[in-house]
């Protein structure tokens, strides 16, 4: 398809993500790090769990629920990391603020804490991104393009870079819900995100079914979309509550 | 402890069985890789290719028409006829002839064609009656009377002997369905951003190089010229070299090179392998034949290369005899009493009789002692239902074959020709990759004939008795062996035969003469001779042998000795030292001479009459030939892509800023 599509498709993917680098995270040192730890750490999980399914893999079967256990593992155990993040982030957190009463600076600001949420969530969605989108788009740069038996009317590396653009918004937003909720006891926003990213999952089995990418592709940037409206709310409600107070 | 120990052994057996059914092989088309992804994508076509060949005056044969690969959507030849665009054309085999009639006679329609595609299909299917790219008078510029209009060949459309600026590519059986899906998917416009094309890498060195002919080619080192290697065999093996022996010699010859329109299949089954095959097996019974080496005269076997392409060979071999070279040490020109060509006999059987014609040259004591001897050996036959005929007297003369480049060399050389055919030619598929079918009994007819009419021609004055002349006989199997070996891909030249003497390099044949590598000489490197000439060159010095005073010895070490031959060297510790005299002769044309790590086109040279008409066929040379299908996106959807990608990208920051602003405002209300 050529290097314009290939440079289209990676743009589709990493594009906003990109914007968001350059408009938030690269203003301040911290965050840059935060990106690349968080990317590291998502990375190191997928391994894992690649260590563990390597016996059944390649899954020969036509059959749905193998890879729903797939999923299901995988998602049970990154969201076990991601409490793991928070954990040492809360530890970080302390100790920022200690050194900065000792050189009588301002604490963390609640915008500051959600930045990093924010910074961690990038990170992780843009690993996914690039390992589930980008490693994939080489061939693309090339004159042939390729379609899915299953999803006959968009090319391969559309649907691809498509769903990992809807993963990143999905993993950049339930950071920031979930760091808020554990901050704040809050049972409904440290539930959101497990069930956003188990359900975004699963969903991408629809995919399997001929035709199926036409259903499940709208149905996944709804659950986006969902993300992106509960995370502004709940943005909306803590900085109101924050200057109610002051 | 034992119930914990209960539910381990669940779990495990619960995983156990949830891998066995993990595993169900049920046939899934998987990727599992981007290789495999890339693999999928582009699907690599097996075809055999056109190439571009170059003589004196120009260029003929197909090539890409620049340097670059063509790239055009598959489109089938009934629907080619509102061309929009550069396409590539799907024939089926019927209607490839009046396909490049077309192309030859409409330009505008030869202007839209990127590629041509044919198909290939099982006989049954195609029942094609005749096909035959080559000329009606094959050859005719070679022949030495002068009706050049006979027709030899009738069914012949000439059309291996045109130029053509696109790449032509013959399928297999297996890629001529993957290529008619590819066109029915195209026609069916399911969707109007796609399109299933054809990649056609066929670029020439002579195009890019713009050295349009033999001459400027050799010069320019873009070209090779078309040659190889003949074989020559002595039986009995010449013992004393250095003194003339007066000797007379019976030169009995048979060519191995065929041509087809598509270089790598050239199978020439009729024409020439079946009179090759027929010559091994004569050797072999003659060298089982009582007292073969005490024959009255000397017999020598010959098999020339290049015939096909202005009878290379041959003519090669000749002008060694007058030089006296190294290569045809041991042979004089003049001591040739009268030479016996096999051409193709594989057609000869029809109605339980196999028979054979004998064309000979003008009457003279020599071919009428040859015809006598043909008659004696077809009467010792009783009720083999074996026949040889004279051919017909209407004929001009001898049909196209070696015995030309003799006749020319010297008009009042003797010889005869043995063909399966009288006035026309009876194979219908001449110089065409359908050659492929021949009777292996008419063969052994031949052979067995050419066996016991050597032997009388050999033994002067009758000095022969008929239990002798009956005791020989061709084996069958050995004649079944060959043919499997030298016509088929199974098992084609991986065959127990051939291995036994060589290490083949491929095992699908192709008898098509290739070009010289490197430098000419009777004891060329091995590894630029090509696979068929070495085994003729173990096996006739092999059969013709007589077992050396180091008998067995191992090689090439120990064969020091004069007259001593290391036969079948490269299987590994099995090579043998024998007596025998055979030699590899350079196969190419008189009018080129290699000099000074390159090729030069000699001026013509009057006593060199057959010269002056030579062509002098090159091969253009080329760096990677190859055939690929893929999907390919209009371009008008790339930029789409693109902007969308821009686009998402633009606006996604356009949110985040104003996100931000939003922020810091609400921050700032206070």
């Amino acid at each position: 398809m050529t290097v314009a599509a290939g440079i289209g498709y990676a743009l589709l993917a990493l594009g906003p993500s990109l914007s968001l680098f350059i408009a938030v995270i690269s203003k301040k040192p911290f965050l840059i790090l935060t990106v690349l730890s968080s990317t590291l750490v998502w990375l190191m999980s997928l391994i894992a769990i690649s260590a563990v399914w390597r016996a059944f893999l390649p899954l020969k079967t036509t059959a749905w629920w193998p890879y729903g256990i797939l999923i299901l593992s995988s998602v049970v155990f990154q969201e076990g990391l991601r409490i793991l993040f928070w954990r040492v982030y809360k530890r970080l957190e302390d100790v920022l603020d200690a050194f900065a009463d000792r050189v009588s600076k301002p604490r963390l600001f609640l915008t500051d804490k959600m930045q990093i949420a924010l910074a961690g969530g990038l990170g992780h969605g843009v690993a996914h991104a690039v390992f589930f989108c980008l490693s994939l788009l080489t061939p693309a740069f090339g004159p042939a393009t390729y379609y899915v038996e299953k999803c006959s009317q968009i090319p391969f590396f559309l649907v691809s870079a498509v769903i990992a653009l809807g993963f990143v918004t999905i993993h950049t937003f339930t950071m920031v819900i979930a760091f808020n909720g554990y901050a704040e006891k809050n049972i409904v926003d440290q539930l959101f995100a497990p069930i956003v990213h188990l359900v975004a999952g699963m969903l991408t089995l629809i995919n399997l079914a001929s035709g199926g990418c036409i259903v499940g592709i709208p149905l996944l940037y709804f659950m986006a979309a969902l993300t992106l409206m509960h995370c502004g709310k709940m943005v909306q409600r803590r900085l109101t509550q924050n200057q109610s107070r002051q | 402890m034992a119930s914990k120990l209960f539910h381990f052994c669940v779990l495990l057996c619960f995983l156990a069985r949830l891998h066995a059914s993990l595993s169900a092989s049920e046939e899934v088309a998987l990727l599992q890789s981007v290789p495999d992804l890339e693999n999928a994508m582009y699907i690599v076509v097996d075809g055999f290719p056109c190439v571009r060949l170059l003589n004196l005056s120009g260029e003929i044969g197909c090539s890409n028409p620049g340097r670059d690969k063509v790239v055009a959507p598959i489109v089938r030849l009934k629907n080619a006829d509102k061309l929009s665009q550069l396409s590539a054309i799907l024939v089926s085999l019927n209607e490839f002839d009046s396909f490049l009639a077309r192309v030859s006679n409409d330009s505008n329609f030869a202007r839209r064609i990127g590629g041509v595609l044919v198909e290939s299909e099982s006989e049954i299917k195609n029942g094609l009656k005749g096909f035959s790219p080559d000329q009606k008078f094959p050859q005719a510029e070679f022949s030495p009377y002068r009706s050049i209009n006979y027709q030899w060949n009738p069914i012949g459309s000439g059309r291996m002997w045109k130029n053509y600026n696109f790449p032509i590519f013959l399928l297999s059986e297996s890629s001529t369905s993957i290529l008619k899906e590819a066109a029915i998917k195209n026609e069916d416009h399911q969707n109007v951003y796609t399109a299933n094309v054809a990649e056609f890498d066929l670029v020439m060195q002579t195009t890019k190089a713009r050295t349009l002919d033999s001459e400027s080619c050799l010069k320019g080192e873009t070209c090779l010229p078309l040659g190889g290697y003949s074989v020559w065999s002595a039986l009995p093996p010449i013992q004393d070299l250095s003194s003339e022996s007066s000797k007379r010699i019976i030169l009995a010859t048979a060519s191995m090179d065929s041509a087809s329109f598509f270089r790598d299949k050239s199978l020439g089954a009729d024409s020439p392998i079946s009179g090759l095959i027929s010559l091994l097996a004569a050797v072999d019974a003659l060298s089982h034949a009582e007292g073969s080496h005490s024959l009255d005269k000397q017999l020598v076997f010959a098999i020339f290369t290049g015939e096909a392409w202005g009878y290379l060979g041959s003519r090669r071999f000749l002008l060694e005899l007058d030089q006296h070279s190294d290569a045809v040490n041991g042979l004089n020109n003049s001591l040739i009493d009268t030479i016996v060509e096999i051409g193709s006999v594989g057609k000869g059987f029809s109605q339980g009789i196999k028979r054979l014609f004998a064309h000979t040259t003008r009457a003279s004591t020599a071919t009428n002692e040859t015809l006598n001897a043909l008659q004696l050996a077809q009467d010792s036959f009783q009720s083999s239902g074996i026949e040889v005929l004279s051919a017909n007297a209407s004929n001009p003369g001898i049909p196209p074959s070696s015995l030309m480049a003799f006749l020319k060399k010297n008009p009042e050389a003797s010889g005869v020709v043995l063909e399966d055919f009288d006035t026309v030619f009876t194979n219908q598929f001449y110089h065409s990759h359908l050659d492929a079918n021949i009777n292996s009994s008419a063969i052994v007819a031949a052979a067995s004939l050419v066996a016991r009419t050597l032997y009388i021609l050999a033994s002067e004055k009758k000095h022969f008795t008929t239990a002798a002349l009956n005791a020989i006989n061709v084996n069958s199997s050995l004649v079944e062996e060959l043919v499997g070996c030298l016509l088929t891909c199974e098992p084609g030249l991986s065959c127990g035969l051939v291995k036994h003497y060589i290490l083949p390099s491929t095992a699908c044949p192709n008898h098509y003469v290739g070009v010289l590598l490197g430098e000419p000489s009777s004891t060329p490197y091995l590894g630029y001779i090509g696979d068929v000439p070495r085994f003729l060159w173990n096996f006739l010095a092999e059969k013709t042998s007589i077992p050396a005073d180091s008998a067995g010895s191992a090689c090439p070490n120990n064969c020091t000795n004069t007259g001593q031959l290391c036969i079948r060297p490269e299987t590994d510790g099995k090579g043998v030292c024998v007596v025998s005299t055979t030699r590899y002769v350079p196969a190419y044309s008189t009018r080129l001479k290699y000099e000074s790590e390159s090729w030069k086109v000699l001026a013509p040279n009057s006593s060199d009459s057959i010269g002056m008409v030579d062509p002098v066929w090159t091969e253009s040379n080329w760096d990677v030939i190859r055939l690929r299908l893929y999907t390919k996106q209009d371009s008008s959807y790339d930029w789409i892509v693109l902007l969308a990608g821009f686009s998402v990208t633009v606006l996604a920051y356009l949110a985040i800023v104003i996100t931000r602003a939003l922020i810091n405002k609400a921050l700032k209300m206070d």
